[in-house]
């Protein structure tokens, strides 16, 4: 209780540092499970990208068998057949001609025991996904340039690039995900894995503008190393980010159990799956991926190296997350600057991190957007 | 009135909801839905070989007036680049529509043998006939009385219906004579009896509309070289010109898929290939129609069919069916979370979404209504999907407001302070979500586009209701001296001025002070 007290308050102190080594070293394997998988293994292509012919009817009890036998005599009898959803029959074949693709929906008709009408398909030509997949490969470059111009005008260019790095393990993942299970590849996934770009990019835009507004108060003024500030800001939107992953999943949980689970739509499943891993992966990302990216860009960059050069001289661990500090209350002039103390234990930070206590006086806030009272 | 300033977003954002909910309640607009939700028939076709604009569209007005004939009620055509998609929702005869949308038209000059002019007003009726046949309801003109074909009647041996119900081959007949109709504004005025075909487009090399210096529109097509292009006319105009046995009446129909386009007389044994010219009662808009024809004639386009899908409508229903419930499921689900963790603040929030499905549902139909803008199933998941867009920014906005209160911020003073920064984070994070819809729109096709329109929609939505509905509605609850004695109602931590006062209930016997 009393931790999720603490994180209600955004008080947590978990050493990130600590956790981006765990990290980086999950998402290095993931990724490389995931081109491993996709390079043996391959995704399972829906036929929308390879071409083909495929029929959907509502027959309840009838079983894939008794389709395979009927289909035999309209020379169907190798295509692909699947029970999706709850009594959705799916029959996949090659691509052939109108007629015989009418014939097959009348047998499938006649085996469901219903009107040829009631018999959805859909043929697709082999260059049809092609062209999507060209069109949604080109929207993506044209998506990540324009990301990076936009994040580097409102955050700093190396935030647009660590951003980009941590959208790109979501992508990279989530399609790794498919190749691994194997889950069909529709128009659907691929509408989905465009969304996870958006969120993931989201998600990651709101920790960097923690960052960016803490860097502003703290991290010039050389007590904290980049890193150690970057670890503090993600305890304070540590709550921001559940809460958001929690209120962006329950819909599409919804969508995955309720639509396609109960009520069997095989089209929500398509999206559903590929949302829900993305959501995952992009919330894990944001906090895993892309701060420990910025950390070492920055850390990189002299002004920062500096300040963690020097605190390193001056005997200060920097490779555990500091103890808490009160970002405004060392702006509204406390004191008890001990930032650098070794303490390094979550517990001890808790108590008696000798930060600005709350004197009962509103700190004034370096902002110049104070209004008139 | 002073305490009110600041409020009037929010007044105004409410009323606008909740007249624009009333309005497309009272006019009974409805979301149109795509068909994979109502079932139908959709193909993408793509042109084998490389054409030009003019052609596409030439090519779309054909597709149009075949999907007409099989009386469909709202057929959508569209391009997409050189693509042509065509959505035929809720179609009967779903073979026949396939079939009809692929042939390629072709454009034929058949010598007259006869020809019967019909005065448009003398051919219908406005007497609405006989219930129990099919009426095919057209407005002549810009005339405001609707005026009735009936069918069953005829007219210079055509039925009065034919410019909207189309010809088959066999009635076509290029071999033979055939009766073919012309066609202005869908309504039957005139009628010829015609020839075998003598001469096909393929004959043509290109056409053009002028101006003379008269002020009179002309059209001059230009033939190819050689007996298949001007010999091939040639053999045809000088029969027309001495109208003999095959073309007694010296005209010359130019036919595009099964309509008379016009039927110029001849007035010469013979032409040059580049110095034809078509006059006539043209003004601007009838000559380069037919300066279009002519040069789709010279270069029909054939067509791939890339994508056919016929979405039957059970199941169409059914996907719908269980797109709504996982979204009620789901919106449920998100409510009872936000308001266990923010209490009333997240009850507002869920009113957020509740002003933001107000004008989301209308913006919807109305778009359906005026522009055929239908809602797919993939429209629906990203409107479900900026749920969670839409409650990220009351999360950011009331982290923001717990932190400075941790801070040692009054609640009120938070309140305004708070919105400031979260805004700017609010306003980064759905630019980035508006880019990446954007560019989805523009740069793909099919499914993409109405996933990326739907999920572009609500993002603008959620920065406009955070800004007019949140921020007033967040202030105005920590005005509530009720509210504020309270701020666990609101899910905010107790202010740290009053920290040994009553604020400290018993809702946090945690909340030790540990800073």
């Amino acid at each position: 209780m009393s931790k999720l007290g603490r994180l209600n308050r955004g008080e947590t102190n978990i050493d990130f540092l600590k956790w981006w080594k765990i990290g980086l070293a999950v998402s290095a394997l993931l990724v490389v499970v995931s081109l491993g998988s996709l390079l043996t293994r391959g995704l399972n292509l829906g036929i929308d990208f390879k071409g083909g012919v495929s029929w959907e009817v509502s027959a309840p009890d009838v079983t894939v068998d008794e389709t395979r036998a009927a289909l035999d005599s309209v020379g169907e009898g190798s295509a692909k057949i699947q029970i999706v959803g709850t009594d959705i029959i799916r029959v996949q074949g090659p691509e052939s001609t109108p007629e015989h693709t009418i014939a097959v929906t009348k047998t499938l008709a006649e085996l469901a025991n219903t009107d040829p009408s009631n018999v959805s398909f859909s043929t697709v030509g082999a260059s049809w996904g092609g062209d999507v997949t060209k069109s949604a490969i080109r929207a993506l470059i044209f998506f990540f340039i324009a990301i990076l111009i936009y994040l580097s005008f409102r955050l700093e260019l190396r935030m647009a690039v660590a951003a980009l790095v941590a959208v790109f393990h979501d992508v990279l993942i989530s399609v790794g995900a498919y190749s691994v299970f194997q889950f069909e590849v529709t128009p659907g996934t691929v509408i989905a894995f465009l969304t996870i770009l958006g969120y993931s990019i989201y998600d990651t835009i709101v920790v960097d503008d923690k960052i960016l507004e803490n860097e502003r108060l703290v991290g010039q003024s050389g007590r904290l190393t980049y890193g150690q500030m970057t670890s503090l800001s993600m305890n304070q939107v540590l709550l921001r980010s559940i809460n958001t992953t929690v209120v962006s999943l329950l819909p599409v949980i919804a969508l995955l159990v309720v639509g396609a689970g109960i009520m069997g739509a095989v089209t929500l499943e398509e999206f559903s799956i590929a949302l829900t891993v993305g959501l995952l992966a992009g919330a894990y990302s944001s906090i895993f991926v892309a701060a420990p990216i910025l950390v070492w860009l920055k850390e990189h960059q002299s002004k920062f190296k500096v300040i963690r050069e020097r605190l390193q001289s001056q005997g200060v661990d920097v490779t555990h997350a500091s103890a808490r500090v009160d970002l405004l209350g060392v702006d509204a002039g406390s004191p008890a600057i001990s930032a650098g103390s070794t303490k390094t234990s979550r517990d001890s930070a808790d108590g008696s991190a000798p930060m600005a206590a709350p004197t009962g006086v509103i700190p004034p806030r370096p902002r110049k957007n104070q209004r008139k009272r | 009135m002073r305490r009110l300033r600041g409020f009037g977003s929010l007044l105004a954002i409410v009323v606008i909801a909740g007249a624009s909910l009333i309005y497309t309640l009272v006019a009974g607009n409805k979301p149109l839905l795509g068909l994979d939700l109502q079932g139908g028939v959709s193909v993408v076709l793509k042109p084998v070989q490389q054409v030009d604009n003019d052609t596409i569209d030439q090519a779309i007005t054909i597709i149009r007036q075949r999907i007409d004939a099989i009386g469909v009620a709202e057929p959508e055509i569209t391009r997409q680049g050189n693509n042509i998609l065509i959505q035929i929702p809720g179609v009967k005869d779903k073979e026949r529509a396939l079939e009809l949308v692929g042939q390629t038209a072709e454009l034929q000059f058949r010598p007259v043998l006869a020809n019967v002019p019909i005065d448009p007003q003398e051919a219908t009726t406005t007497t609405s006939g006989n219930p129990a046949t099919p009426t095919t309801t057209v407005a002549p003109d810009a005339s405001t009385t609707s005026t009735t074909i009936d069918p069953t009647k005829t007219v210079g041996g055509l039925p009065l219906d034919v410019c909207s119900a189309g010809l088959s081959a066999e009635e076509i007949n290029a071999g033979g004579q055939a009766v073919l109709p012309q066609c202005q504004d869908g309504l039957l005025v005139g009628s010829y009896a015609v020839g075998p075909v003598a001469l096909t487009g393929s004959a043509l090399e290109t056409a053009r509309a002028n101006l003379a210096d008269s002020g009179q529109w002309t059209v001059s097509p230009t033939f190819k070289s050689g007996d298949d292009g001007i010999g091939g006319f040639n053999a045809i105009a000088g029969q027309c010109f001495t109208k003999g046995s095959t073309c007694p009446t010296g005209q010359l129909a130019i036919v595009l898929d099964g309509r008379v386009l016009s039927a110029p007389s001849i007035n010469s044994q013979s032409f040059k290939a580049d110095q034809i010219e078509i006059s006539g009662s043209f003004n601007e808009r009838t000559a380069k129609d037919l300066a279009t024809a002519l040069k789709y004639g010279a270069l029909p386009v054939e067509f791939e069919q890339q994508q056919a899908q016929v979405v039957s409508a059970t199941l169409g229903k059914d996907a719908l069916h269980a797109g709504l419930i996982a979204g009620l499921v789901g919106l449920i689900a998100v409510s009872i979370y936000m308001m266990a963790f923010y209490r009333v603040l997240g009850l507002f929030a869920v009113l957020k979404l509740g002003v933001e499905a107000a004008l989301l549902w209308s913006i919807i139909s109305w778009l359906g209504a005026n522009n055929g803008l239908a809602l797919t199933l993939a429209g629906i998941t990203g409107i479900i999907v900026s749920i969670g867009v839409s409650l990220d920014s009351n999360v950011v906005y009331y982290e923001h407001l717990k932190e400075d209160i941790n801070h040692g911020r009054s609640i009120r003073s938070a309140t305004d302070k708070s919105f400031v920064s979260a805004f700017s984070t609010i306003v980064k994070a759905d630019v980035a979500s508006l880019i990446g819809a954007a560019l989805l729109w523009w740069l793909t096709v099919g499914p993409v586009r109405g996933f990326a329109f739907y999920l572009g929609l609500s993002t603008a939505l959620d920065l406009l209701t955070s800004w007019a509905y949140m921020r007033p509605v967040v202030k105005l609850a920590t005005r509530s001296k009720f509210l504020l004695t309270r701020p666990w109602l609101l899910g905010l931590p107790a202010e740290k001025v009053q920290e040994r006062g009553m604020a400290k209930s018993s809702n946090r016997p945690n909340a030790e002070v540990s800073q």
